[in-house]
C-alpha cells in the first residue's frame, strides 16, 4: 500500500467540530431551505448546490487543524488608531468593538498539525473590517512566514480580504512589501506555501501573499481579483461578464492551480503535504 | 521624529492644494526628469512576453558617470498621449516589463532608479483577465532580490499597489508636493463611504502628503520643490532631485550586496517599527 493511500480512511475525520456561523435561512446558490446543523456538519457548503458560505478564522483553523492541536501565536498584539481616523467611525471604537464580540484581528495565525504533520496555518477573518491587512495582521503573517522558513515547516494560507486597511494609511499598503518580503524567505528556504483562497479575495490582499503560494487553491465560486467590480464599472464603464473573477475564472486565465471544494480541502492539503515533504 | 532625524517643515498648503499641485496637468513627468538626468537615455520596451506598456518608461542613460537603469510611470501631456499613456496607469505588462529591465539591470550591475507617478494600476477588466493582481505580487516579491542598488522617488502621485508595485527600493524619497496613499481618495470615500465625492475629508484622513510620510518612517527624505511648485521651473525641481537621489546612490554603491539585500528586506519588514514603539501595539513576540 502506497503512503499516498494510507491516510484517505483517516481524513474523513474533520479537524474539530465547526463553530455556528450565522445563516440565511435559505441557500443563496439554490434557494434551499437550509438546516444550521446539516450545514456545519458539511463544512459550511450547501448539500445541494455547493454553494461556499463564508466561514472566519475560527471555522478555518478547526476545518484545518487536527483536534487540540492549535497553538496561536502573538494573539496579544493590538491595532491602534495611528491615524486618528473619525469618519464615518472612529477606527478605535469599530476595533474596540470587534474585540469584544469575540474576533482577534483579520488575520489569525499559529502552528498546529495536519493529518499529524506541523505545519504553520494563517487564517484571514473577513468579519474584522472586510478582512482588510492590517499593521497588526502583516505582522502575524511575516513572523508566522519568518519561523517557518527558518524551522522549515510548511506553511498554510487561509485568505478571504477586501484589501489593505484605508484606516492604517500608507502603514497598511507597506503590509504588501512586509509580507511578499517574508513570501521570498519561504521560497528562499525551499518551504512549501500552500495559499487557499476563499470568497473574497481581493486588492492588496490578492496583489500580495494570496496569489503567491507554490500551489493557488481557490474555493469554487470564491470572488478573486484586484479591482473590485463597483469600481471597475465607476472607472470605465465596462460590462462585466458573468462570472468575471470568479475562481473559475482565474483558473481559466492561469492565476489559480486549481478549484477545490471545501469539503475535500483538508484531504488535498495532507496529500499536498507528503508530496512535498 | 524620523529616521533621520529631520523636523517636516511647515505648510501652509492645505491637503487637497497639495493633491492638486501632486496632479497638476503641467507637473513634470518621469521623462520630463530622465532626461535632464541623462541626456543620452535610450528608451527599452517590452516586456518579452506579449507587450509594450506604455504607462511605464524604461531604460538605460549615463548618469552621474554611471550606466543607470530608469524606470518611470509616464503620464501624458496632450488629451492623445493620455489615451496612450493610459494616464500612468499599469496594466500586468508593465510590471512584467519592470521586472524584466530589472533583471537586465542586475547582470550588468547597473544601480536603478525608480520614478513614481501613478494614480494606480489599471482598474478594468483587461487588466483583470492578464493577472494584474499576481503580476504586482510577483514584481514586489522580486524587487526584494534584485541585487544592485535601488532608489525610488515619488514625484507625484503614489497610488495604492500601482505605486507600491514600483516602490520597493533601498531608499524611497518624496518630492515635497507628491502624495503616496493606501488608496487615492476618491477609491478610499468610495471604499469608506460608497460616496466617492466625499474624496476631500478621505484625503484628510489619509495622511498622505510628503511631510505625513516622512513623520511615518515610510520615506527617508522629502525633497524641496521650487517655489510655485515643481511645474514653475522644471530644471530647479530636477537639479533638486538629482542631488538628492545621487546622495542616496553613492552610499548605497558603497555597500556589499549581501547587506544591501538585507537591508532592503529589514526596510520594508520593520516599516511600521514606530508603531511597534507604541505600547498599545502589544509586546513583541
Amino acid at each position: 500500500m502506497s503512503a499516498l493511500a494510507k491516510p484517505a480512511t483517516e481524513l474523513r475525520i474533520a479537524g474539530s467540530k465547526l463553530p455556528a456561523i450565522p445563516l440565511p435561512t435559505n441557500c443563496p446558490g439554490c434557494g434551499v431551505a437550509l438546516d444550521p446543523e446539516t450545514l456545519r456538519k458539511h463544512n459550511y457548503v450547501c448539500g445541494d448546490c455547493g454553494h461556499h458560505f463564508r466561514i472566519g478564522a475560527d471555522a478555518w483553523i478547526a476545518l484545518i487543524a487536527d483536534r487540540g492541536s492549535w497553538q496561536e501565536r502573538w494573539g496579544d498584539l493590538r491595532s491602534h488608531d495611528l491615524l486618528n481616523w473619525k469618519v464615518p467611525k472612529p477606527y478605535q471604537e469599530v476595533v474596540e468593538k470587534l474585540l469584544e464580540d469575540g474576533l482577534n484581528e483579520a488575520v489569525r495565525t499559529g502552528t498546529c498539525t495536519l493529518a499529524d504533520r506541523p505545519i504553520w496555518l494563517a487564517a484571514f477573518d473577513f468579519r474584522f473590517v472586510g478582512g482588510t491587512l492590517s499593521i497588526v495582521a502583516g505582522e502575524r503573517l511575516a513572523r508566522g512566514m519568518e519561523q517557518a522558513a527558518s524551522s522549515g515547516i510548511p506553511y498554510v494560507l487561509v485568505s478571504a480580504s477586501g484589501g489593505a486597511r484605508m484606516q492604517e494609511g500608507v502603514l497598511a499598503l507597506m503590509q504588501l512589501a512586509k509580507v511578499n518580503a517574508a513570501v521570498g524567505r519561504l521560497h528562499a528556504a525551499g518551504v512549501p506555501y500552500f495559499s487557499v483562497l476563499t470568497d473574497p479575495t481581493f486588492g492588496g490582499t490578492a496583489a500580495s501573499l494570496a496569489l503567491l503560494g507554490d500551489v493557488n487553491i481557490a474555493e469554487p465560486g470564491a470572488a478573486i481579483g484586484f479591482t473590485g467590480p463597483r469600481v471597475i464599472k465607476q472607472a470605465t464603464y465596462a460590462d462585466l461578464p458573468p462570472g468575471f473573477q470568479s475562481a473559475e475564472f482565474q483558473l481559466a486565465h492561469g492565476q489559480v492551480d486549481l478549484v477545490h471544494p471545501r469539503t475535500e480541502l483538508r484531504r488535498l492539503l495532507a496529500h499536498l503535504l507528503e508530496m512535498y515533504p | 521624529m524620523t529616521r533621520h532625524g529631520r523636523k517636516p517643515d511647515v505648510t501652509t498648503l492645505s491637503v487637497w492644494q497639495v493633491i492638486e499641485l501632486a496632479r497638476h496637468p503641467e507637473r513634470p513627468y518621469s521623462l520630463d526628469y530622465i532626461r535632464r538626468l541623462a541626456p543620452d537615455f535610450i528608451e527599452l520596451h517590452g516586456d518579452r512576453l506579449s507587450a509594450d506598456d506604455p504607462a511605464l518608461v524604461g531604460g538605460i542613460g549615463t548618469w552621474h558617470g554611471r550606466t543607470t537603469m530608469f524606470l518611470g510611470h509616464q503620464k501624458g501631456r496632450s488629451l492623445q498621449e493620455r489615451v496612450a499613456r493610459n494616464w500612468g496607469m499599469m496594466h500586468p505588462e508593465g510590471y512584467r516589463k519592470a521586472i524584466r529591465l530589472a533583471h537586465h539591470a542586475a547582470k550588468f550591475r547597473f544601480p536603478i532608479v525608480s520614478l513614481i507617478d501613478t494614480p494606480g494600476a489599471y482598474p478594468g477588466a483587461g487588466a483583470e483577465e492578464r493577472g494584474i493582481a499576481a503580476a504586482i505580487a510577483e514584481a514586489i516579491m522580486e524587487w526584494f532580490r534584485i541585487p544592485v542598488p535601488i532608489v525610488a522617488a515619488v514625484i507625484g502621485e503614489g497610488g495604492s499597489g500601482g505605486a507600491l508595485g514600483m516602490g520597493v527600493a533601498d531608499r524611497v524619497i518624496m518630492l515635497e508636493n507628491s502624495i503616496y496613499s493606501v488608496a487615492s481618495p476618491e477609491a478610499a470615500a468610495s471604499i469608506v463611504w460608497r460616496d466617492n465625492t466625499r474624496k476631500v475629508e478621505a484625503a484628510e484622513q489619509l495622511q498622505l502628503t510628503s511631510r505625513d510620510l516622512l513623520a511615518m518612517g515610510v520615506v527617508e527624505e522629502v525633497v524641496p520643490e521650487p517655489k510655485g511648485s515643481a511645474h514653475a521651473a522644471y530644471d530647479t525641481a530636477a537639479a533638486a532631485l538629482d542631488e538628492a537621489l545621487n546622495r542616496h546612490m553613492q552610499a548605497l554603491l558603497q555597500q556589499p550586496t549581501e547587506e544591501l539585500l538585507q537591508h532592503r528586506y529589514e526596510r520594508f519588514r520593520y516599516i511600521d517599527s514606530l508603531v511597534h514603539a507604541e505600547p498599545q501595539f502589544g509586546p513583541k513576540v
